[in-house]
């Protein structure tokens, strides 16, 4: 019986572990591949760390996401949360350095209050988290839209942009290291013990799993919506800073982001509907997006055939998935 | 028998699962019109066996004949289209539609391509006089009571002209009046030449209804024989390879300690009058029809469904809970009746499970497997109650029905509760594991804990209980001792004055 568990639990923990991690990533790693195929670079050093600040926003995005499809709901407000970010940033510091601090701050404390709406909307209006997403996103790009006028122009400070352009020079091994790099590292550690290492994390799974389950054990299943959609909208936050140092103040830089997000979730093996996902997977997912989306432009595809491409992709990703877990059964 | 005669023949059916045997060279025949009943504890195939039949598994071996001509169904439909209707244990009618829909679902009449409903309604009428009932054709399928959508899945059987019709076990959530209806009914649509494969738990069912009986223990066939050579004792021992002499535990013979739970006056919309007491070291067993508010009483208990009481204390202190979590840490556990919706996370590990309730109240931010949510000591509780797994960190959705019940055991003892509450503790849930669950209770009150158990199953009732108090029209109706007779339990259940009976000491 004893060495039955034994073997049953090395088998099962390996099992584990190549239907959630392995896809994505040896998808990611392949795609790279070919992409350093096609330009040499790619391989280097510089550029491996480039690509990672590149891909930095949209898996900070996806780890927030994973949060919050795990407890088996749907996040669309993060794209406009992104766009909020940016033109508000841009209104609050008014080009004024000194202001950079205090407007993240500001930033920060409208994320939570946009996470705080949309959980409270899902939790005690009892309304599909996908309508009442929707419904933010509207509202929120509304918001965008009217504190900038209309159409935002020019550049942030350039010490409130150090988060998506700044990088460390000379540094043994790998030469250079953004900073985008390095809150990258740092979110994913935070989300990786949000959802592995805390009572938290499990009970979000459990929500997701079986939410009437999870309330008669005693879950506040309320506050667990709430504080999934917090975390997600934090993290939209985080990857609009970033993405406010990349380019350029307007309105549509986070236009389409939570659904690449969803997606990169999706293709990191994060169960739509809930119950099922892991840290690894969503970073994973959203490294094999950008993949992708580098591997298009170096093939030289115009824009609307890599949407297209981008579309099939996805239900490609998530027909695998749901073939793998049929099969697994 | 001659091959030729037999209707189904399954042939050293083998089929493997990553780590687990599941069917091992089964074989299992029945001729034209018979009832077979299949039986076996949980685990043991009969689920697979099934699935297999019905195309829903590839067999990786073995042959599946029918009238003697070789079939092997990729998918469900060609099982169906083959004369396969399976009726499963959770009914799988469309609520929304009507029963004529329902019945013709798949296989509607149509005249120039056109959905004919006339005669859709006429031939369901048709087919459900035919089974001595007169349920409406246009009335909502989600309507019905349970026991009549079971006569419309067996009038859909019908529709399709099954020539097998596999049971399973379809009256698990009957009580024991329709049981006895839907048993009739079982020996008329098999006198017709429907051969009918009946699983089910209850031995009374299958010795009243079945021809012969085929047993499956650990993916193997232990026996097939006919009910006349087989009475309970030697089925039974077959299933669980032991006698059951001390099925039901032995009744504590110490007096019950003070009142753990005391009720007075409790109401709500499907409930008045309702006053009672379970004492420390007690168990207490709730019998009624359905709707006798029986269940509703175990919902106002964990504040689910909170009722109005006019006082209601636990170990002296007033409680009132309004929702579930206050019940908890008022004292109260509950094991659900419904263990898939109400108790599993089914895509959780069997640890994950297991300590659900201890990291519901854990502070947030603590980690997963901090005391007393440890894998050492989860897997402590795990294996006293014997839970088998191939491994604790699998799926709880892969675990049999006895096991699962017992990882909700688990997750409640890591609490330890005041009170219990047993909803149906043993729904759907073999032999053997039925024997451990009535310990693992007995063990419980003999801990001093008190003891609610809610259930349908009189043998259990009587079996279990210290007392019992039976449950009519929202209100008691009656209380007798531990021991009394089915006959005693069911006059007050089904008494139709209504003057409170008196209440035995």
């Amino acid at each position: 019986m004893t060495v039955a568990i034994q073997g049953g639990r090395e088998r099962a923990r390996a099992v584990a572990l190549v239907r959630r991690v392995n896809f994505a990533v040896v998808v990611f790693l392949a795609l790279y591949v070919a992409v350093g195929l096609l330009q040499p670079n790619y391989l280097e050093p510089a550029g491996a760390m480039n690509f990672l600040r590149r891909a930095a926003p949209l898996a900070i995005l996806a780890s927030g996401q994973l949060f919050v499809l795990i407890s088996g709901g749907f996040d669309l407000s993060v794209g406009s949360l992104v766009t909020l970010t940016v033109i508000g940033g841009s209104m609050l510091t008014a080009n004024d350095p000194s202001k950079t601090w205090s407007t993240i701050a500001a930033l920060y404390a409208i994320g939570l209050f946009v996470g705080l709406i949309n959980g409270a909307v899902v939790a005690y209006l009892k309304t599909p988290s996908i309508i009442a997403t929707l419904g933010t996103l509207l509202s929120v790009n509304g918001a965008a839209m009217m504190w900038s006028g209309g159409s935002p122009r020019g550049y942030l400070p350039d010490n409130f942009r150090m988060f998506g352009r700044f990088v460390f020079h000379d540094v043994p091994v790998i030469g250079i290291f953004p900073l985008a790099v390095a809150v990258l590292v740092a979110v994913c550690a935070l989300a990786q013990w949000g959802l592995h290492g805390t009572v938290f994390g499990r009970r979000v799974l459990a929500v997701g799993d079986n939410p009437r389950a999870a309330e008669l054990a005693g879950v506040r299943v309320e506050f667990v919506r709430l504080g999934v959609f917090v975390i997600s909208a934090l993290s939209a936050v985080t990857a609009g800073v970033m993405l406010g140092g990349f380019g350029g103040v307007s309105v549509d830089v986070g236009r389409g982001l939570e659904l690449q997000a969803i997606a990169a979730c999706v293709v990191g093996g994060v169960q739509l509907l809930g119950g099922r996902g892991t840290v690894v997977g969503a970073v994973a997912g959203a490294l094999t997006l950008t993949a992708l989306f580098a591997l298009l432009t170096l093939l030289g595809l115009p824009q609307p055939l890599k949407d297209t491409a981008q579309g099939f992709i996805l239900i490609a990703a998530v027909a695998i998935g749901a073939w793998r877990r049929r099969r697994a059964v | 028998m001659e091959q030729a005669a037999l209707a189904l023949e399954m042939l050293d059916i083998t089929k493997t699962f990553p780590g687990v045997q599941a069917l091992d060279a089964v074989s299992f025949g029945c001729a034209r019109g018979e009832v077979h009943a299949l039986c076996g504890e949980n685990g043991a195939g009969k689920s697979t066996l099934i699935k297999v039949l019905g195309g829903v598994y590839r067999p990786d071996g073995g042959t599946i004949r029918l009238d003697g001509r070789e079939v092997a169904f990729s998918h469900p439909i060609v099982a169906r289209r083959a004369g396969i209707s399976i009726i499963h244990q959770e009914l799988s009618l469309l609520p929304q539609r009507s029963v004529a829909e329902n019945i013709f679902l798949g296989v509607e009449p149509t005249r120039f391509g056109i959905l004919d409903r006339r005669t859709m309604r006429d031939e369901a009428g048709r087919l459900l006089r035919r089974l001595g009932s007169s349920i409406a054709p246009a009335s909502l399928a989600g309507d019905l009571s349970i026991a009549h959508q079971q006569i419309v899945e067996i009038a859909k059987a019908l529709a399709i002209d099954a020539r097998i019709l596999v049971m399973d076990e379809p009256t698990a959530a009957l009580d024991r009046v329709d049981a006895g209806r839907l048993l009739d009914l079982v020996r008329k649509v098999s006198a017709e030449g429907v051969t009918i494969v009946y699983i089910s738990h209850r031995m009374v069912e299958i010795q009243a209804v079945a021809d012969r009986v085929t047993v499956l223990k650990d993916g193997r066939t232990v026996m097939t024989t006919t009910l006349a050579e087989a009475p309970t004792g030697r089925l039974v021992r077959a299933m669980v390879g032991r006698d059951l002499a001390d099925f039901y535990p032995p009744r504590s013979s110490l007096p019950p300690g003070p009142p753990t739970l005391n009720v007075r006056g409790a109401a709500n919309g499907q409930l008045h009058d309702v006053s009672f007491e379970v004492r420390a070291g007690e168990i207490v067993g709730v019998a009624g029809l359905e709707g006798s508010g029986k269940d509703a009483l175990a919902r106002a208990l964990i504040g689910d469904e909170p009722f109005e009481v006019e006082a209601m204390e636990i170990c002296g202190r007033a409680a009132k809970p309004g929702h579930p979590r206050a019940a908890i840490q008022a004292g109260i556990g509950r094991l659900s009746d419904d263990r898939k919706r109400e108790g599993l996370l089914m895509q959780q590990s069997v640890r994950d499970n297991a300590t659900l309730i201890e990291r519901a109240f854990a502070p947030a931010l603590r980690s997963p497997t901090a005391e007393p949510m440890s894998p050492q000591s989860t897997d402590k509780r795990l294996i006293q109650l014997d839970v088998r797994a191939a491994s604790f960190e699998q799926e709880a959705q892969f675990l049999s029905g006895g096991n699962q019940q017992k990882v909700i055991i688990a997750r409640w003892l890591a609490r330890d509760p005041e009170i219990f509450i047993f909803c149906e503790p043993t729904r759907g849930v073999d032999v053997a594991a039925k024997a451990a669950i009535y310990q693992i209770m007995r063990d419980l009150a003999r801990r001093g804990r008190a003891i609610l158990m809610i259930s349908s199953d009189l043998p259990e009732i009587i079996g279990v209980s210290d007392r019992i108090l039976i449950m009519r029209e929202g209100t008691l109706a009656g209380e007798l001792p531990g021991g009394a007779t089915e006959e005693e339990v069911m006059a007050i259940a089904v008494a139709h004055d209504r003057e409170p009976h008196a209440m035995a000491s």
